[in-house]
């Protein structure tokens, strides 16, 4: 076979390389600041209520109803910007977003069941950030490495706060799902304002 | 994590320059030729390709994408709205005016054409 055929060959493989990456980060779903600015918010108001003396002793609740809220609120402003993408609820993007993000909540949801019932609430915040961050890293396949550094972040949160004491420890969820949220997404709106022309 | 498409291949653009461009039956016409010289440069091609999966895209999505300067992104989408395999509405978001491309039928046509071409380039290059 001739050399010039070889590599001819294998530039039309490399232009087809090409355009299928394109498509595939044209594909990418736009995580928006305004998310992260929610959940932040979210995140921040939950830490502040469960520092009240009050409220203490029911940190559990009041961060599960937080996670609920931010949830759903976070959701809504995902939904919203994947539509003003072009994609569809059931389009392959958001469908690899919710995959990804999938086990590592559920992994979350049941660890936090079992450690509620053996009485081990103290497992529970570093058990929370960790696995947060894990569904973070995975959801930015999808998405965008921003993500990923968040998730990588929320992982290093959950050290300290399996080896603090429990007053600490509402502190350390408070900056995680409260402070690197909304930092975030701060990041995140402050970058695609620069984009915009 | 989707991989951002670098429109400046490393490996790739020196054996570009050197080769010649592909003869594959049926692809000879004056149509095809200009064709090439349009969708074959690697930012408008990317340009194409990403406005195929997407319904439309703004001139600072794409510029993301291709990781361009706004210049040359405007030249190559100026070169392509004139071929009018692009179209370009553009409006106000507020105070910032935004410009946001669309694919045309024609473009659609286009870059099927140019696929079309690329592989039959690899079939016709395997099979010598």
């Amino acid at each position: 076979m001739r050399p010039n055929t070889i590599a001819l060959d294998s530039h039309a493989a490399a232009t087809l390389r090409y355009i299928r990456a394109s498509m595939e980060a044209a594909a990418t779903l736009t995580v928006p600041g305004s998310a992260g600015i929610a959940m932040g918010l979210v995140g921040l108001v939950a830490a502040l209520l469960t520092q009240t003396p009050a409220l203490r002793p029911h940190w559990l609740g009041v961060w599960l109803c937080a996670a609920v809220l931010a949830a759903g609120v976070g959701g809504l402003v995902m939904a919203r910007q994947a539509a003003l993408q072009g994609f569809t609820f059931f389009g392959a993007p958001v469908r690899k977003l919710l995959l990804c993000l999938s086990p590592g909540l559920f992994a979350g949801a049941v660890l936090t069941l079992v450690l509620w019932h053996s009485g081990d609430l103290r497992d529970i915040p570093g058990t929370w950030l960790l696995l947060y961050g894990c569904a973070l890293v995975a959801a930015s396949a999808p998405t965008t490495r921003a993500v990923a550094v968040l998730g990588a972040l929320f992982g290093a949160l959950a050290v300290p706060a399996y080896l603090l004491s429990q007053s600490l420890q509402l502190i350390t969820l408070g900056a995680g799902f409260g402070a690197l949220h909304l930092a975030f997404g701060i990041f995140i709106g402050l970058r695609a304002h620069g984009h915009e022309t | 994590m989707a991989m951002k498409p670098s429109a400046r291949p490393r490996s790739e653009a020196p054996a570009a320059k050197r080769l010649k461009p592909a003869v594959v039956p049926g692809s000879q016409g004056a149509e095809d030729s200009s064709f090439d010289r349009l969708v074959y440069e690697r930012v408008r091609l990317g340009i194409m390709s990403a406005l195929a999966v997407r319904e439309e895209l703004t001139f600072s999505e794409l510029k993301a994408l291709f990781d361009v300067s706004d210049g040359n992104l405007s030249a190559h989408a100026r070169k392509l709205e004139e071929a009018r395999y692009v179209s370009c509405l553009k409006t106000f978001d507020g105070r910032r005016p935004k410009s946001v491309y669309r694919l045309t039928a024609a473009g659609r046509a286009a870059l099927n054409r140019y696929l079309d071409h690329v592989e039959a380039v690899i079939k016709a290059t395997r099979g010598a």
